[in-house]
């Protein structure tokens, strides 16, 4: 029998998700052509890590988490410095900089862009996202002159560039729209804890408050809030959360709610083209709807999902679940799956608070299952809950066996 | 290649693993001078208690592929084929628990170690005793267990054991064997006792 001709993998993004995707491909598929697009040219790194980068509790050089010789070990052609133009799904092609590439098989895990905001004055320095290796390069070359810093957003990224900027002796006022810090992560009674620990360590956070204007000469040195403040402060970061880079991909083709539809084996609506990572939308275990996690280790497990169907092994995709993990201070807050569910649809909710211990456990359950948790402080068996809930286990053990801060695993099997 | 392999019928939970593990993971690989060594060198297998008041040793499984090397963000976990076991980098571990949050066994502990940077946080857990294999030992915690509850052996041979065990019970004639005799009697002792003081 005649050997099928080598695939022509393409791939879009050189985040996380694309290169476990590229070595699950190269791992199955010894002799195919992959080739891997991206706008940043710095080799691949750890995104979640640019704030340590900024706190300088990490040099850059430690960014990376492939050695430069990783193209040439995976035997992947890369194409960087510029961004995809476009998509053309007809022909199986993408094209960059006029430049065309066919495919065979085309993965799209462009990531996310940071969201843009609406106030006036944006285009005068040092006003900054915080979501690339250059964006922390640009902050840490103004720092020197920066005495105050204005962060917007108490979300993720709001908060950690808060924090790395309060650790390099800036003073930081904090904007939060919302009720309190990290909601979208955590209830409101962690999301009090974290507040008093930020606040305790000197960072002035201000809820309820948007920036409307900024002004200065030619760098910003001033900003004007919706409460009527006007601020002194010489940076702003924004940290308003991120949406999908989906912007190539042509919306006539291929499927696209807020992130870019996924079936359980990573395919898009059109035959042959894949997704992963922050721009893929797939079904939330714990919500059981469609939703975006665009969080580090599900683009881990999307890319090398979406690497084994590319290289023609059907596997499929349980679903993707929130979670994360936040070391503040001295506080450790860990959180997993749906945490404020909607009233009267039948969860329950057991908590558990020790204001000595500055612990708080809360688990939402909904029937026999386990489908949310927030943790703060003793976080070592967290896995162990995230896991319950992401594999769906009846829990048969008394449920207020898992508040307690030690619970062991064998209290969870059925003897 | 020898593994060690966890019969959680037959922990007591007397935690002499613990013990043996912490000073195996000392600088002098003394439980006696380890016990004033600064870090103190701590267990990375856990005995826990079960709703019954028995033991059960909690350690490393060395998954493969492992949830915690698919979520470390530095790239600080590493997989040694020979061994079959998860390897922590201390240098290039950043204490984010990112790994905390991924092991389905809860096995990952963060405190300072001697093997990490001084006065640094960092993520620790079962190395499968690297080190002492590497000298010709087995790993600690199998030597020091008493009561057979970890065992050091071939895979295949002990699930060889567990299969014949099973099989044995539902040979003719026979109405019921106890995989663990003495240990089932005292386990159910310790329950009789929970479920009479409540």
């Amino acid at each position: 029998m005649e050997r099928e001709a080598n695939l022509n993998y393409v791939i879009i993004g050189n985040g996380v998700a694309g290169i476990h995707a590229a070595e699950t491909l190269r791992q199955l598929d010894p002799n195919g052509t992959i080739t891997m697009i991206s706008d940043e040219v710095f080799p691949p790194y750890c995104r979640p890590m640019i704030s340590m980068v900024l706190e300088g509790a990490v040099p850059p050089e430690k960014l990376p988490i492939r050695s430069s010789s990783f193209y040439e070990e995976f035997k992947i052609e890369p194409v960087l410095g510029n961004r995809v133009s476009a998509v053309d799904v007809d022909n199986r092609a993408v094209s960059v900089n006029g430049k065309v590439y066919p495919y065979d098989k085309l993965l799209i895990a462009t990531g996310a862009d940071p969201r843009r905001i609406k106030a006036e004055g944006l285009e005068l320095k040092n006003i900054f996202f915080m979501r690339t290796e250059t964006h922390v390069r640009q902050i840490l070359a103004t720092l020197p002159t920066v005495r105050k810093a204005l962060v917007l957003g108490g979300g993720l990224v709001g908060f950690k560039a808060s924090y790395g900027l309060l650790r390099r002796g800036i003073q930081v006022t904090m904007l939060i729209r919302s009720g309190y810090p990290l909601s979208m992560q955590v209830d409101s009674e962690a999301g009090r804890m974290v507040w008093d620990e930020l606040k305790a360590h000197g960072l002035d956070v201000r809820i309820g408050v948007e920036a409307t204007a900024f002004e200065g000469k030619d760098s910003v040195t001033k900003a004007h809030l919706s409460d009527g403040t006007l601020l002194p402060c010489d940076m702003v970061v924004i940290g308003k959360g991120v949406f999908p880079a989906r912007g190539l991909v042509p919306k006539e083709k291929i499927k696209v709610d807020a992130g870019i539809v996924v079936d359980e084996h990573m395919e898009t609506s059109a035959p042959g083209v894949f997704a992963a990572g922050d721009v893929a939308e797939s079904i939330d275990i714990a919500r059981k709807s469609p939703w975006v996690n665009a969080i580090w280790p599900e683009a881990v497990a999307q890319g090398r999902i979406a690497g084994m169907n590319m290289a023609g092994r059907r596997t499929a995709y349980k679903g993707s679940l929130s979670r994360n993990v936040i070391r503040i201070f001295g506080m450790d807050v860990m959180t997993a799956g749906l945490i404020t569910p909607p009233e009267a649809e039948g969860f329950d909710i057991l908590k558990v608070a020790d204001s000595r211990a500055k612990t708080y456990r809360k688990m939402v359950f909904k029937g026999d299952r386990l489908v949310g948790m927030v943790m703060v402080n003793a976080i070592e068996q967290g896995g162990v809950l995230m896991s319950l809930i992401q594999s769906e286990t009846p829990i048969r053990a008394p449920r207020e066996a898992l508040l307690k801060p030690c619970f062991n695993f064998k209290q969870l099997m059925q003897m | 290649m020898k593994e060690v392999v966890v019969h959680p019928e037959r922990c007591v939970g007397c935690m002499q693993c613990m013990a043996a593990c912490a000073s195996a993971h000392s600088r002098s690989k003394n439980l006696f001078l380890a016990s004033l060594e600064t870090p103190r060198p701590r267990a990375r297998v856990h005995v826990g208690v079960g709703l019954y008041n028995e033991g059960f040793p909690n350690r490393c499984r060395h998954c493969d592929p492992a949830p915690c090397l698919l979520a470390c963000l530095p790239g600080a976990i590493s997989r040694n084929a020979e061994k079959n076991t998860v390897f922590i980098d201390p240098n290039r571990c950043i204490n984010c628990a990112s790994c905390a949050m991924a092991c389905p066994f809860g096995v990952i502990r963060y405190h300072e170690d001697f093997t990490a940077p001084p006065g640094k946080t960092v993520a620790v857990k079962c190395d499968n005793c690297y080190e002492r294999q590497l000298a010709g030992l087995i790993p600690a915690c199998v030597e020091v267990c008493k009561s057979g509850a970890l065992s050091f052996e071939e895979k295949a041979d002990a699930m060889k054991r567990k299969t014949d065990e099973v099989a044995r019970t539902v040979s003719a004639g026979v109405a019921q064997v106890d995989l663990a005799p003495g240990f089932t009697l005292l386990n159910a002792i310790k329950r009789q006792q929970i479920e009479l003081a409540r």
